[in-house]
């Protein structure tokens, strides 16, 4: 399979500008020129037979109802030499440190970065996303965003940009964990020559993060659960898979009670007390005494238990806060304002169109923008200047101009390119990066994250909601780094049937 | 004027529920206008209590009761002195509403809700009321109020909690709560901020406010505050027309009654309530010292509550 050929305006990840194979590349691409038509055809039937033997799914709405799907993971992995990871790993931290001491200083501290004129207090006031339940509700360390998924894309000159923070629930480490599980056992010799850092200790990782936030009142050995939505959300398999590989329990809002402001779990023994709820249900279904009434899928009284301190909730209820894209804008000014760096990821070029000049410009070359609503994520209400027609181009300026709060307008970013199997040959597809980022004692950066590509020829989308499929993300051992870098099978240590 | 108030609520189930988690909003505050002197929860069945302040600057009492039950009564009593409000100062003129600092400070107040929801006839009434009257931001909320009040006539049972505030308003009648709402979404369709206020009146009628002997029977009460320029919160009380003085008893503010119910919660079981809920307040004299003492801010437990006949004594 031929390398191919770069293109004005696009970064492309394996090739350089005079066509050839990039240094971190060399490995994977000379193993893949060996292998023929047949060869590759034989590998995705197996790929596609073993996803579907475990059940590795994910649900598409919208158009029809739910349409389940294998997940589709694209063959060619990503690579991220040393140097090129050190510089994300401390620009993640960096980040997410930021939006740490931000959200704990709007919920729990004295919002000073208001009261000191860095962002308008309306900023925060009017984001769907503020949650003023969650009010001085405290988290030990200040550790709200325990997971956060930082999505990155290249621009047309290689450089990272941030495009968009998820702090609320974001998904996809199972993906990263299985894509790798697939690769080990699918082409074991592509990995020959090369130190992969693992990604298998996510698990425990997570964990030990989980842990760290337990209330200081419960001792030494506190008690983990995932509070999962149930079976029919599109992310069950995620909240399985990692409760068997932290091995907690996996529990519906139904099997825990708050009694006295304490919660806890029925089990097969009775009552058992629960210290850390690592929830993905989001902030509205949570707890029906302080969120939406009708949720069934919450726990009456858990936000009074968690204001009494006696349980800890991750992610921190009102992330929402953190990740609006409007307050997207003023990461950059967060990070200075806390930490007084500079910031080492940039931010995507971004428009705030409750600014009138701003929004004067965004309206006249909204055909050159992408324009996204500012609560949303999974790419859903997104319109795409460029490739939109006159008719979507003129419903986006009036919803712009009906609330203009509720958009922001970005620089399309030429998302870089890596080849992807195109049913008979490989050709470039567009990617992105959604590294994994934990806070707890401190903040880790699993290596790599998940990888997703646009498996339609010219599209942006990445979306496994909207046609994207993924990549297995390599990130290279250098010397000096203490990972083995050796590459195993996911962790099953402790594994516990989901109840 | 010294007021004792006893806020009571209680659940009758027809079947037992297994479960039932609530937030009581009763305890009026203290601000230069009135002294929260003491103030106490009982419930029955006994269950702890988690007092705490929220976002709005409200105290919440909640408490859970997690044993099969078919009745359920909580009952707050606070004892709060009141003054005089503040005498009227001269508004600056409207324009200053359009500061940004100001604008910036009051945005969630400014903005629709589910209760405040305001159509284009409301904002051409409210545009009226502000331009007709000398043109200053006290005298356009005064003229609001005063609309509202002629505006709708009080029939108790006429609307329902969830009701568009402008079919309220075409229909042309309601209670407190609808006065309230109105009035907060006219201001707001001007760019005055405005936040609706829960809490007691002192009256033996709500709609006229006068006073009939010592102790009164009532319902929780509503009326509104608005934002003047370099004035703060000017409170008044569209039901009756009465300026907020001495009679009203604040329990707390939001952007509509969603932010200060004074009783919210759930229970799981197969039971349906039948809910019984009342106030009373009582005069007293000044130089006596408060009936109830204060509790403790924070998870102060409740866990023996006193017999109906006890508390009758209390209220004498």
């Amino acid at each position: 399979m031929a390398a191919m050929s770069t293109a004005l305006g696009f970064f492309d990840e394996a090739v350089d500008e005079h066509g050839h194979t990039r240094d971190h590349y060399r490995p994977v691409q000379e193993w893949f020129d060996r292998l023929t038509l047949e060869q590759v055809k034989a590998l995705e039937e197996q790929r596609n037979e073993s996803f579907r033997r475990q059940g590795i799914t994910f649900t598409v709405y919208g158009g029809d109802e739910g349409t389940e799907r294998t997940w589709p993971m694209d063959l060619f992995p990503r690579v991220i030499d040393a140097e090129e990871w050190a510089m994300l790993e401390r620009g993640l931290i960096q980040r997410v440190t930021a939006l740490n001491r931000f959200l704990d200083d709007i919920y729990a501290g004295e919002q000073a970065i208001v009261h000191d004129g860095i962002v308008p207090r309306r900023l925060i006031t009017s984001c769907t996303g503020f949650e003023r339940e969650a009010m001085n509700v405290a988290v030990p360390m200040g550790a709200r965003c325990l997971v956060a998924g930082i999505d990155l894309v290249r621009d047309g000159d290689g450089a990272y940009r941030v495009l968009e923070d998820n702090l609320r629930n974001p998904s996809g480490i199972s993906y990263v964990i299985e894509n790798r599980a697939a690769m080990t056992k699918l082409l074991p010799a592509a990995f020959s020559d090369l130190a992969v850092r693992s990604v298998d200790h996510y698990g425990r990782s997570l964990l030990r993060a989980l842990r760290s936030i337990a209330p200081p009142a419960c001792g030494d050995d506190p008690t983990v659960a995932v509070l999962t939505p149930g079976i029919f959300n599109s992310a069950y398999f995620e909240h399985a898979f990692l409760a068997r590989s932290m091995g907690v329990e996996l529990v519906e809002g139904r099997d825990l009670v708050v009694d006295d402001h304490v919660v806890a779990m029925r089990t097969t023994r009775g009552f058992e007390r629960v210290d850390v709820i690592y929830r993905r249900i989001d902030d509205d279904f949570l707890d029906p005494v302080v969120f939406n009434p009708s949720s069934t899928l919450g726990v009456p009284g858990l936000m009074a238990a968690a204001r009494a301190g006696t349980v800890s909730i991750a992610n921190s209820v009102g992330n929402g806060v953190g990740d609006d894209k409007a307050v997207y804008a003023y990461v950059p000014d967060m990070i200075r304002y806390y930490l007084g760096e500079e910031t080492i990821i940039p931010n995507a070029d971004t428009y705030l169109l409750w600014e009138e000049d701003q929004r004067a410009e965004v309206l006249e070359r909204i055909d050159q923008l992408v324009v996204k609503p500012v609560a949303e994520s999974g790419g859903y209400g997104i319109v795409i200047g460029p490739k939109a027609t006159d008719a979507e181009l003129a419903e986006a300026r009036q919803k712009i101009l009906d609330d203009p709060r509720n958009w922001i307008a970005q620089e399309v970013v030429n998302l870089s390119r890596l080849p992807a199997w195109a049913g008979d040959h490989f050709a470039p597809r567009h990617i992105d990066l959604r590294p994994f980022v934990l806070s707890g004692e401190q903040v880790e950066v699993i290596p790599g994250g998940l990888t997703r590509v646009a498996l339609r020829e010219g599209s942006l989308i990445v979306n496994s909601s909207q046609g994207g499929g993924s990549k297995d993300t390599w990130v290279l051992g250098s010397p000096d780094h203490n990972d083995p870098g050796v590459l195993s099978s996911p962790d099953q240590t402790g594994a516990k049937a989901p109840s | 004027m010294r007021l004792d108030i006893s806020y009571r609520t209680r659940f009758a189930f027809d079947a037992p529920v297994r479960e039932s988690q609530n937030e009581m909003r009763a305890c009026p505050l203290s601000d230069e206008r009135q002294q929260l002197l003491s103030y106490r929860v009982t419930v029955e069945p006994s269950a702890r209590m988690l007092s705490f302040t929220d976002y709005w600057g409200t105290r919440v009492d909640h408490f859970g009761v997690t044993d099969a039950h078919t009745a359920l009564e909580v009952i707050a009593e606070a004892s709060v002195e009141t003054q005089e409000p503040r005498p009227l100062a001269t508004g600056p003129p409207l324009d200053t509403l359009k500061m940004p600092g100001f604008r910036d400070r009051h945005e969630e107040f400014l903005k629709r809700s589910p209760h405040t929801d305001w159509n284009e006839d409301l904002t051409r009434a409210a545009r009226q009321l502000s331009e007709t009257n000398g043109s200053n931001v006290t005298s356009a909320v005064m003229e609001v109020s005063r609309f509202v009040g002629d505006k709708l006539s009080y029939e108790p049972g006429a609307t329902e909690i969830g009701e568009p505030i402008a079919d309220i308003a075409a229909k042309g009648v309601g209670v407190c709560q609808d006065y309230a709402h109105l009035a907060v979404a006219l201001c707001r369709s001007v760019g005055i901020p405005a936040r609706y206020v829960s809490g007691y009146l002192f009256s033996s009628d709500e709609r006229t406010g006068s006073i009939d002997g010592d102790l009164v029977r009532v319902q929780t009460h509503a009326w509104f505050e608005a934002a003047v320029p370099g004035l703060g919160w000017l409170p008044l009380d569209p039901t009756n027309g009465l300026a907020v003085g001495r009679q009203h008893v604040k329990i707390g503010h939001g952007r509509d009654y969603d932010d200060v119910p004074p009783l919210r919660g759930v229970y799981s079981g197969p039971g349906t309530p039948t809910v019984d809920a009342s106030v009373e307040i009582r005069r007293m004299d000044p130089n006596r010292p408060p009936s109830t003492p204060m509790q403790p801010a924070l998870l102060a437990a409740v866990k023996a509550p006193r017999t109906r006949e006890q508390q009758q004594q209390q209220q004498q």
